[in-house]
């Protein structure tokens, strides 16, 4: 006896399901043809005479020619008789039931969730035989945008049509207005980036949809790059060069979160808990961000940029300047 | 695979939906005479049967054979567990589906095969949909089965082994959340899956009976985390990051809007430092206007800050 691979195992069945999903529903239409089962079920047209010729052979005890599946091909049409005890497909596992409530609670939150369309009545009745309540039992949602945002980003991307953006980057706490070219809408680590070039930078650039203000398509068509929305030529937010000032910060234990949110350079690990964290800086507005929330939990060990020294308590004060309290800069006291 | 493989698969799983009563094993193999003769051969080419049509999920259950003495164990597949009730899709509702399944799909897990049982593949994707993201499917595929089968759940969770009523999963800015009732605390909890510590048991039972009313998605704003008591707080934010924090918490928050552009959102919070850390990220661009004691925390904050 030889001993088979997992691989095969997994095929044996592949090719056992597939036609325990075909039977049912064939034997349920008059004669459809061999070309629309084909289709229909994702099997080469050879494959699937080679199956139906193997359902002859296949039946109950005693086999006799009325307990045996009557397997009729004329022309091109094919009809499936006492083929009973196949009348229904196999039950949806779990993965398999998951896989598509998770894909359509997804996809119904990006098309706005239209509660009469197709998507929302299949998953309803899917939810009725998987014994579960849709809404209750499993939400996704991939990001959070404006209802509309993404059908205009991702209608933009689709035509190849040029739009003005109005952004707000949180890194450099500022908002701007650039025209881009949008090549890919997706979603990532539970926020939806948009992939385009930008004419102002004059390089790829990957927003957050959750930060672009407002979209206007523009007049402007562009050729799409070739390879754009394969994730080739698609610029990685995360790489940062050698360019971009670094900074050395003590981080007290609870600070770890930090390091799980942030590109570092390194990390070394302190035997009283505490991390010492090298990271790069992209911008002024964000380190004092990072420094004024960990207050104490955050000491500055050393800094390329003699700029960046002081960041935190310099951002202190000017927080505490609006609420009234120290010297406001540049203003009477 | 042979032909004769396929063949003696497809007859051995007719032959024990059929069966009136579970069938032994050399029953099985006096009724199907594909089965080799020999004990031993006999054996080892059933066990892979087996194995193969439950790793299809084909609900073959280990039965004693009524009558017998010495019990001798026997196999069939009920009809009920193994049919699938028929959903009544229409051909929009199975294109609607095959187009969702082609833009997000739950890594490593095929929706192919569950397509071809609700009825194939209807419909075409709309030409040049991409994939726009996929979610991990660690544990959520044990955890989706024991809700729908309304049985608990074990599983490591910050150094303690937890039995958990699953209740709902939901996936919120990249991660899976599991909201349930954990039975040692005799409460509802909410669990990041990805800081489990151990694999997922799906426990046989009791079943447990899902809460009437809804069970809300979790929540998973930062300010809201804690156990502490109620504050409603008030937040001033500048014009310029106005749009963004409307955004990030639904208009709903808005409890003025300035002339210029600001507004006021109102916050529910029971955990401060989440707060207070939420609200630093907008430096001198927001600024919390009630109550006091909170106002004055911040403040207190930042000054030691400078002090430093």
């Amino acid at each position: 006896m030889s001993r088979r691979a997992p691989a095969t195992r997994t095929s044996a069945s592949d090719r056992v399901a597939r036609l325990l999903a075909i039977v049912p529903w064939v034997a349920s239409q008059d004669g459809p043809t061999i070309d629309e089962v084909s289709e229909r079920f994702g099997i080469s047209r050879r494959k699937l005479l080679e199956d139906l010729d193997v359902l002859m052979m296949v039946g109950v005890p005693p086999y006799t020619p009325d307990t045996l599946i009557d397997v009729t091909i004329d022309g091109d049409r094919v009809w499936l008789r006492f083929a009973d005890v196949f009348a229904h497909p196999l039950h949806l596992t779990p993965e398999q039931g998951l896989a598509l409530v998770a894909a359509g609670s997804a996809s119904l939150d990006l098309q706005g969730g239209d509660p009469e369309g197709p998507l929302a009545t299949a998953l309803a009745k899917l939810a009725a035989v998987l014994g579960v309540e849709v809404d209750e039992a499993v939400s996704v949602t991939l990001g959070e945008t404006r209802p509309g945002l993404l059908d205009t980003l991702r209608s933009a991307v689709g035509e190849g049509r040029r739009l003005r953006i109005d952004y707000y980057a949180y890194g450099r706490d500022e908002r701007t207005t650039r025209d881009v070219d949008p090549h890919a809408v997706v979603a990532d680590d539970g926020a939806w980036y948009l992939h385009a070039y930008c004419h102002r930078a004059e390089g790829w650039r990957s927003f957050r949809v959750d930060r672009v203000v407002e979209a206007v398509p523009l007049d402007e068509t562009f050729e799409p790059a070739a390879g754009a929305g394969d994730g080739a030529g698609r610029p990685d937010a995360r790489v940062l060069g050698p360019d971009v000032p670094r900074v050395t910060l003590d981080l007290e234990p609870g600070a770890r979160w930090v390091i799980e949110t942030y590109p570092v350079d390194r990390v070394d690990e302190r035997e009283d808990g505490w991390l010492r964290v090298r990271l790069p800086v992209t911008a002024t507005p964000w380190l004092e961000r990072l420094l004024v929330r960990l207050g104490d939990g955050a000491r500055m060990v050393e800094a390329d940029d003699d700029s960046l020294v002081g960041a935190g308590a310099r951002a202190a004060r000017r927080i505490l300047a609006r609420y009234g309290i120290g010297p406001v800069p540049g203003a009477p006291r | 695979m042979s032909a004769a493989k396929l063949e003696r698969l497809l007859n051995l799983t007719a032959l024990l939906l059929e069966t009136p009563r579970p069938l032994s094993a050399s029953e099985i193999r006096d009724r199907l005479q594909v089965y080799p003769r020999e004990t031993e051969a006999f054996r080892r080419a059933f066990e892979r049967d087996k194995d193969d049509l439950r790793a299809m999920g084909v609900p073959l259950e280990r039965q004693e054979v009524p009558g017998t003495d010495p019990a001798v164990e026997g196999y069939r597949i009920p009809k009920d567990r193994y049919y699938l009730r028929d959903p009544g899709l229409t051909p929009d509702e199975l294109a609607a589906l095959r187009l969702a399944a082609s833009v997000v799909q739950l890594e490593g897990v095929s929706a192919r095969e569950g397509l071809l049982k609700l009825g194939g593949l209807v419909g075409e994707p709309e030409g040049g949909v991409l994939p726009v993201g996929s979610l991990p499917a660690s544990e959520v595929v044990p955890l989706f089965g024991a809700i729908a089968a309304q049985v608990p759940v074990r599983f490591g969770y910050k150094g303690e082994s937890r039995l958990v009523d699953p209740y709902r999963l939901d996936f919120r800015r990249g991660r899976w959340y599991l909201t349930g009732h954990d039975h040692a605390r005799a409460d509802e909890r909410v669990f990041r899956l990805d800081r489990f510590e151990s694999a997922v048991e799906v426990t046989a039972g009791p079943r447990f009976e899902r809460p009437e009313v809804g069970v809300p998605g979790a929540r998973l704003e930062p300010w809201r985390l804690g156990e502490g008591a109620e504050t409603r707080a008030r937040v001033l934010v500048d014009a310029a990051q106005a749009p963004w924090i409307v955004q990030h918490l639904g208009p709903g928050a808005v409890v003025d809007e300035r002339p210029d552009g600001s507004v006021v959102v109102a916050m529910t919070v029971t955990n401060r430092d989440n707060f207070r850390s939420f609200v630093l990220t907008f430096l001198d661009h927001a600024e919390v206007l009630s109550p006091p004691d909170l106002r004055a925390e911040i403040v207190a904050w930042l000054e030691r800050q400078v002090a430093a």
